[in-house]
């Protein structure tokens, strides 16, 4: 029954990396980035319980914070044209 | 009762797989941006969860189901917060909706014809001390109000 998911997930995948590959804009390409990152971490766990190795969860929360962290960085660099905050001044209009 | 748990680890696993597929299929047929993310917002949300949960009845090991609990809470909270994000950034970006106009048509149509203040507050959002400065305000009227 793993197996089955995991053609699915795989599947699934397969179709997120033609849409970022396709995408017209930034935005499609970092929506699929960020499904391939959900997908790959059901992956990871249901490739765990078909191998009967549980410590595969462990890697899928790394994946699960990393993924996160490495969206909003990009979101924000696009939204604000840089990753840190000047505190000075206020202004932080986006470039892109 | 094993095989109970399996016939119900077999359904819940299709279920994800098929929520799973309809959101990827979704990513690659919708039209616009913000409707890809409704699709994506499936499989984030109805695939994982049913994934997780059948891969939970396979297990009698807590250790499993407290692993599989964090993954499932840290996937729903971040990816509402990334989509969030996502969606933000996109219309401060200049990316414009698809929304259907008096006759029916589909047109990309900006939020600053549709709703002034929201459109400005899209194209200049607030800094920091600006929300700051409101947050005070908003303090003081609410008990004279109540």
């Amino acid at each position: 029954m793993f197996t089955v998911a995991i053609i699915a997930v795989l599947a699934s995948m397969s179709l997120a990396v033609a849409r970022a590959l396709l995408g017209p804009t930034a935005f499609d390409r970092l929506l699929a980035a960020n499904s391939i990152g959900t997908l790959a971490i059901m992956l990871l766990a249901l490739f765990g319980f078909l191998t009967e190795r549980p410590e595969f969860l462990d890697l899928g929360i790394t994946y699960a914070l990393l993924n996160m962290t490495g969206t909003l960085a990009v979101l924000k660099f696009f939204r604000y044209g840089a990753l840190g905050y000047d505190h000075a001044d206020g202004d932080t209009e986006g470039k892109g | 009762m094993s095989v109970i748990l399996d016939v119900l680890g077999w359904v819940l696993l299709c279920a994800g797989g098929f929520f799973c597929l309809i959101g990827a299929i979704g990513l690659n047929r919708m039209p616009d941006v913000f409707t890809r993310m409704h699709a994506t917002s499936v499989s984030d949300t109805l695939g994982v969860g049913f994934l997780v949960v059948g891969m939970a009845v396979q297990t009698t090991d807590w250790t499993v189901w407290v692993r599989l609990a964090i993954i499932v809470i840290v996937l729903y909270i971040t990816g509402a917060v990334a989509s969030h994000a996502l969606a933000r950034a996109a219309l401060h970006d200049g990316e414009k909706p698809l929304l259907a106009n008096a006759e029916g048509a589909l047109v990309k149509t900006g939020c600053e014809e549709l709703y002034p203040e929201l459109g400005v507050r899209i194209a200049t959002p607030l800094t920091s001390e600006q929300v700051r400065q409101s947050v005070p305000s908003d303090e003081e009227t609410a008990p004279s109000n109540s």
